[in-house]
């Protein structure tokens, strides 16, 4: 029992460090422990610019070959619902309030520097590209729909009415087309710069510069910068009016700016760098229980022989004493006799120990 | 010997003139005034109506360097805010200079000169008045419907052109002046006329009329999916100077004939033939430049960052057809369009 | 010893489906069930998942993994949990429970794979993840390890068809022979392999910490996924038992009915010893998070019904119920601490996640959906129910009296 206690801790302790020591190792890395690559490009997407025209969802629809939507492009109406990206479309913007006026964002997929959705994937279909596009490859997809568990921006959408091929859609950066050399669809529809392409170094300073040569303008605050671990498209908010307004510019755009600067991936990988530890440490720990649990049936049953042998002995004794008795008083022939019952009696009550034993 | 004879000559010139200041100094304090301030308004509290604002200093300026002096318009200023207390915000009527001071003292809690004049956004006050500056009042001014198209575009830009609207005395004002100014002796008469003699020879600045651009502009460089937009120039300037041709806020900062074009024609010298927007932005998104929007870009941002800030209702931004007409859909088909 | 009444196949009488074709309750609703379920499975597989499910793109992950993949591997841990139990703590009396919950543990994953076939887009794609393998992620993991563990509860469940099968087909013993000298490795590779992966179905949510309410959201919550499945490991071996008791009653023999009780005793209070560490370690994170504001919310309302109603009662009973050899309490603490189970990985797969989304935007299992999840419960059922009928589980074989 206290053995069993004692191995019950050490059991959940290992699993404690081993979590523990691998996140610690994790959060001491340098700035860009993940592969980043330092020329990809990039969009920013000022929402002080953007005016709701949904050009770049068409052009999107063109270039990418999508199906037609029911309500056409030009009905800027649906704007006002709460629309997010779907298999069929792979960027919508919405309109949203901040300090009582109408500001649009354009949504699809961020293009994380390290995506979460390439880290969930179990078959390889995500890869983050040099031109800093994250590509999926359908071909190996087996339809588990964990990058969209994973994605923290809602990004990917599934075929779900497909029934023989159905597989994960997002936005590709247009990566076939800027293999061309062409630009995104979206970014050529733009017909105010809203989009601004480029390297995704140049548009941070360009966005810093637009703050400073704009005071009061922007909310003093990048997102995608460093949100979960950077982003190739990069978001600039109008500021807050007043005081009290503050801090909510990107909440109130629907953005999540509680994502942290890691890449989200790595929330997972202390619990992944404990697998080893258990696979090392469980058999030596449950081999050891049962060595022990063997040890100590043997040293039982040794114990109970020895305690078995004693009394065999004794009564070994005892019985020779009594039949040389039972010789001296009343002759051989009863002597045999008594003999020969009590091996008897002897046996049947070995016999019947042994069961019990065995029941115990 | 030379320089013995030079002093004797010079030594009476020197009495003389300190004389002379003297007898002004003392006329003036009887209340006759020089010609020139008294040619200038009156206020209504009694302060001057103008004066020179010295970057006064307590370290010793030998040399008699120094930024160049403001000159305030009381008058215009006092005219214009009811509070007294907007700038003297410690409700004393005194020079801001008393406190503010090019080093800062501890009366003005070592806000400086500069920070008293130029703070964009002045701290908030938790308890009693919260100070405003020149910058961040005249900042406030932007924001009227009339100002706020054009100034949603413009940036200020640190460049003497800039400064100047403000930092511009007479070219009359001497060295002794200046030194004087910094040190904060100079006699408030000398500072009036100078700032009275500085207001005078301001002369209205002959800005460019709406007739000495195009009547319309076709903006045809990048028409694709829409037909060129026809650009009402004259119609656009008219309308601009209309709404300000009375404004003496206006009046005092835009001091070149170009101001109201170099909004628009941004970037590039100020000249009444202004370089085409093609020049610098590419009809092609160039993603070697990504600062520089693309030329549609270009044209969208101008129009619809002025008629934003000036709360233009109409057209929407989303309205394309309002400015420029739907072309035939088979032309639409054609890549390039007109290029 | 009392094996007279006990059906047991022979050489030539291989099969014992009598007791399927008995006019029923239990036989018709399942007959139901299943022809339902089968329509439903050709209705998936020919007009996609949409036409069967509420699944969205906000939430891809709905009723099939949260009760057949979450809750299925979870209830499936009796197997490690028994056989750990008896043969590596050496507690022999549990010998009679080994093959009972290695079966359902067997059955539990080989139908947690079958549900899952029809929760993948590209189902026959399912080995893909051996050819690509994407080392970061932990569905990897939990594939993988779900992958061997199947390998080894069928390994170890194979004793049973073995010893039913061996007087036709002799080849067999051989067989049953390997089995039996490997079983502690088997059972030590067992436990690890579970050890990774029941944790590992909870470190699949540590990647959407901005989608899971903080309440559940833990850098711990692999740890919790593991100790609960040890609640539910040996919540379910009573659970069973206790189905099996009123189903399966005439396929026990004596000492699995001597031992039952003692088993029931046993679990109980091991399982109030788990429960209560259990209920402290989520205490302990709640405060060490500072989730403390969430309690006064619909959601930290919740919690604290899982926490209290759900961990902390059954704990309790489940302490009264050993100290007072009352099996009917530890039956109920049972049934209470299954569904407590089946309430945490709810909450975490479906209920409290995408909290912060509007209402019109959360996920609410279809019908067809709930169907089918049922239809997979029947099928390990009816699976149980003819393993039982055919092989020596519930009882010793004569054959092999005394070998395992």
């Amino acid at each position: 029992m206290n053995r069993r206690k004692f191995l019950t801790i050490l059991g959940s302790a290992g699993v404690a460090s081993a979590l523990s020591t691998a996140r610690v190792a994790n959060a001491s890395g340098g700035t860009t422990t993940w592969p980043y690559y330092e020329n990809s490009y990039g969009v920013l997407h000022d929402t002080t610019r953007c005016i709701g025209c949904r050009r770049c969802e068409e052009g999107c629809n063109k270039v990418n070959g999508l199906p037609k939507p029911k309500k056409p492009f030009s009905d800027l109406s649906v704007t006002e619902t709460r629309r997010r990206t779907s298999a069929y479309e792979w960027t919508v913007v919405n309109k949203y309030e901040v300090n009582g006026k109408p500001v649009f964002r354009k949504q699809q997929c961020f293009h994380c520097n390290d995506p979460a959705c390439a880290s969930a994937c179990f078959a390889k279909c995500f890869q983050k590209q040099p031109d800093g596009s994250v590509t999926y490859d359908g071909s190996q997809c087996v339809g588990c729909r964990y990058c969209m568990i994973a994605c923290p921006f809602y990004a990917p959408g599934f075929e779900y009415d497909k029934a023989w091929d159905p597989l994960v859609q997002k936005c590709t950066f247009c990566e076939p087309r800027m293999k061309e050399g062409k630009l995104p669809g979206c970014i050529e529809a733009c017909p105010i710069d809203a989009l601004t392409f480029g390297r995704r170094s140049d548009l941070i300073k360009i966005a810093r510069a637009r703050m400073h040569e704009n005071p009061g303008k922007y909310a003093d605050y990048i997102y995608g910068e460093w949100d979960a671990g950077g982003t190739a498209w990069m978001v600039l908010a109008p500021s807050p009016e007043a005081a009290a307004a503050s801090g909510h510019e990107f909440a109130d755009l629907g953005l999540d700016t509680h994502l942290g600067n890691r890449p989200i991936g790595e929330l997972t990988y202390g619990a992944l760098s404990a697998v080893p530890m258990i696979v090392a440490f469980w058999p030596v720990l449950f081999g050891g229980a049962y060595a022990m649990t063997k040890r100590r049936e043997a040293m039982h049953k040794a114990e109970q022989e020895a305690v078995a042998r004693e009394a065999g002995e004794d009564v070994a004794a005892a019985v020779a004493a009594a039949v040389r008795k039972i010789e001296e008083t009343q002759g051989r022939s009863a002597a045999d006799t008594a003999r020969a019952a009590m091996a008897d009696a002897l046996k049947a009550r070995e016999a019947a120990c042994a069961h019990a034993g065995e029941d115990k | 010997m030379q320089k013995d004879k030079h002093m004797r000559n010079g030594t009476p010139l020197l009495l003389l003139a300190a004389t002379a200041l003297a007898c002004v100094a003392c006329l003036t304090n009887w209340g006759a005034g020089t010609a020139p301030a008294a040619s200038l308004e009156a206020t209504d509290s009694g302060a001057p109506s103008a004066m020179v604002i010295f970057p006064v200093g307590a370290k010793p300026n030998t040399e008699g360097a120094a930024m160049k002096p403001v000159l305030f318009n009381h008058l215009v200023h006092e005219k214009k805010i009811e509070n007294c207390e907007s700038c003297h915000h410690t409700g004393e009527p005194v020079a801001c200079t008393s406190c503010h001071t090019v080093e800062g003292t501890p009366d003005g809690k070592f806000v400086t000169l500069e920070r008293a004049m130029h703070a964009d956004r002045p701290a908030k006050r938790e308890n009693g008045n919260t100070p405003q500056s020149c910058v961040s009042c005249h900042t406030e001014q932007l924001a009227r419907r009339e100002c706020a198209g054009c100034h949603a575009l413009v940036k200020p830009a640190r460049n003497e052109e800039w400064c100047k609207a403000c930092h511009n005395v007479t070219s009359n004002i001497t060295k002794d002046d200046v030194h004087q100014g910094a040190a904060g002796k100079l006699v408030s008469e000398r500072n009036e006329a100078l700032a009275a003699e500085t207001l005078i020879g301001r002369r209205d600045v002959s800005y460019l009329t709406p007739t000495d651009g195009p009547y319309k502009v076709k903006i045809d460089a990048v028409a694709e999916k829409y037909e060129p937009s026809l650009f009402t120039h004259r119609r656009h300037v008219n309308s601009l100077m209309e709404r300000i041709k009375d404004d003496k806020l206006a009046k005092a900062f835009h001091t070149s004939p170009e101001t109201l074009c170099s909004v628009c024609h941004h970037k590039s010298p100020l000249s009444s033939t202004p370089p085409k927007c093609a020049s610098c932005h590419s009809p092609r998104i160039d993603p070697g430049h990504p600062e520089r929007p693309h030329l549609k870009a270009a044209y969208h941002l101008q129009c619809m960052g002025c008629h934003t800030g000036m709360k233009v209702g109409r057209p929407l931004n989303t309205s394309c057809t309002t400015c420029h007409k739907e072309r035939a859909p088979q032309s639409a088909d054609q890549p390039g369009g007109a290029k | 010893m009392a094996h007279h009444n006990i059906v047991i196949p022979t050489k030539d009488r291989l099969f014992n489906l009598g007791e399927f074709s008995l006019r029923t309750t239990g036989n018709k609703i399942t007959a139901v069930i299943l022809a339902v379920g089968l329509i439903l499975t050709i209705i998936r597989f020919t007009q996609g998942i949409g036409s069967v499910s509420n699944l969205s793109d906000t939430q891809p992950w709905g009723m099939w993994i949260g009760f057949d993949l979450l809750c299925g591997v979870c209830l499936a841990a009796g197997g490690y949990f028994t056989t750990v139990a008896c043969y590596v703590m050496g507690m022999k009396h549990f010998h009679s429970a080994v093959r009972p919950a290695v079966t359902t543990a067997f059955l539990g994953y080989g139908f947690v794979v079958v549900a899952l076939l029809y929760d993948l887009g590209h189902p026959l794609r399912l080995p893909y993840m051996f050819f690509f393998p994407g080392t970061t992620s932990v569905l990897f993991e939990v594939g993988l390890c779900v992958a061997t563990y199947v390998t080894v509860l069928f390994m170890e469940f194979s004793v049973a068809p073995c010893e039913w099968l061996a007087a036709k087909f002799p080849f067999l013993l051989k067989w049953r022979k390997l089995v039996n000298a490997t079983n502690i490795l088997l059972t030590i590779f067992g436990v690890t392999l579970s050890t990774l992966h029941q944790s590992s179905l909870g470190a699949l949510y540590l990647i959407a910490p901005a989608k899971l309410h903080p309440l559940w959201y833990s850098p711990f919550i692999p740890m919790f996924f593991f100790v609960s499945s040890m609640i539910a490991g040996g919540s379910m071996v009573i659970f069973e038992g206790m189905f099996a008791h009123k189903g399966v009653h005439h396929y026990m023999d004596a000492t699995h009915m001597k031992e039952a009780d003692e088993i029931v005793f046993s679990f109980a209070k091991a399982e109030s010893f788990i429960m209560f560490a259990y209920f402290m370690i989520k205490l302990i994170d709640m405060l060490v998070q500072a989730n403390l504001p969430y309690l006064f919310s619909g959601y930290g309302f919740w919690w604290l019904v899982e926490m209290f109603g759900f961990v902390l009662f059954p704990a309790l009973v489940y302490a009264k119920g050993a100290r007072t050899r009352d099996i009917s309490k530890c039956r109920f603490a049972a049934v209470v601490a299954v569904a407590g189970i089946v309430l945490n990985r709810f909450n975490v797969s479906m209920i409290a996640f995408n909290y912060a989304l509007p209402s019109s935007e959360r996920y609410v299992p279809s019908i067809w959906e709930i169907c089918i999840s049922m239809f997979v419960v029947t099928m390990i059922v009816t699976a149980y129910r003819f393993i039982v009928y055919h092989m020596p589980v519930l009882y010793e074989h004569p054959d092999f009296k005394g070998a395992h």
